[in-house]
């Protein structure tokens, strides 16, 4: 079973995560992919009480590449969770082969444009976004599972390859 | 005692509307101030909170809505180090309106410690009785 969904979220483990993908999917496993945080004992431990129901893991970026594929085969379900594209190209780039990410939420910031409600991209997340579809990522936008998902590159063209 | 200050950090606009509520059972209320999530990514909330408390010399209270939310990991991100902050989560009405009764009678942990008993305990299911 393993693997039913890999979000990018810049909330990382928040009331969406736990509650409605975790209603709707009923994962084992959270998987939070985060360099910053796994450094961090105390943030690695406030991720784990946000997610009662489930195991959390926090890894780093080469941790999670290096069980990705030993995960796929695991029993039991698992999400991935990771808080921007760059983290969720570098995971790509280092070997784990994911098939889609879905973009839950990326807010705003200074220099960032709309594209979704809940999803704000610049120019250096458009590239990452572009590198992802290249290889043949699918990148979709849905912030939670009552709402339909809808391409990237339909949301906002100019990520095309 | 010193007057312990609060922020209400919610979904939406929950915090308003809660502070808009206790004041129509309370009446004016000073010293605490409401922050949405909305818009705000991790990094961002943290530090939006910590902006707002960071004038709290004496401590205070962050009262957020829902555990394991986003609310209330910034809440506690930005409230790291400083003991006399104190983070309650799952406030609702009954909690808020003891919170304004009692702000100015007890010390930071013994008042967050009640909230949280008077919130939990406000919630009931009750039948009415037949005829």
């Amino acid at each position: 079973m393993s693997w039913l969904n890999q979000r990018v979220d810049d909330r990382l483990i928040h009331g969406q995560v736990v509650v409605a993908w975790g209603s709707a999917l009923r994962p084992a496993r959270i998987y939070v992919v985060d360099d910053q945080v796994a450094a961090s004992p105390w943030e690695r431990d406030l991720l784990v009480s946000a997610a009662p129901d489930a195991e959390v893991r926090v890894l780093t970026v080469a941790e999670a590449a290096a069980v990705w594929e030993a995960e796929r085969s695991a029993p039991g379900g698992a999400l991935l969770v990771l808080r921007d594209l760059r983290t969720a190209r570098a995971l790509v780039e280092s070997g784990a082969a994911v098939p889609a990410f879905t973009l839950g939420g990326l807010h705003y910031a200074p220099g960032k444009a709309k594209i979704a409600e809940y999803v704000y991209l610049d120019d250096a997340d458009r590239e990452d976004a572009r590198a992802l579809l290249q290889r043949g990522v699918k990148l979709e936008v849905q912030d939670v599972p009552a709402t339909r998902p809808q391409g990237l590159m339909v949301l906002d063209p100019t990520v095309a390859p | 005692m010193r007057r312990i200050p609060a922020l209400l950090v919610t979904h939406a606009d929950l915090g308003a509307a809660l502070l808009r509520a206790a004041q129509q059972i309370y009446g004016p209320v000073g010293d605490v101030e409401f922050l949405s999530n909305s818009e705000f990514s991790r990094t961002d909330l943290e530090n939006a909170i910590r902006e707002r408390v960071s004038g709290w010399t004496h401590g205070g209270l962050v009262l957020t809505d829902f555990p394991g939310g986003s609310c209330q990991q910034c809440g506690l991100l930005a409230a790291r180090g400083n003991a006399e902050i104190l983070v309650v989560t799952g406030m609702n009405l009954p909690g808020l309106l003891d919170y304004l009764h009692n702000r100015e009678q007890y010390p930071v942990a013994e008042l967050a410690e009640r909230l949280m008993t008077r919130a939990r305990d406000s919630v009931r299911v009750q039948h009415a009785r037949p005829e």
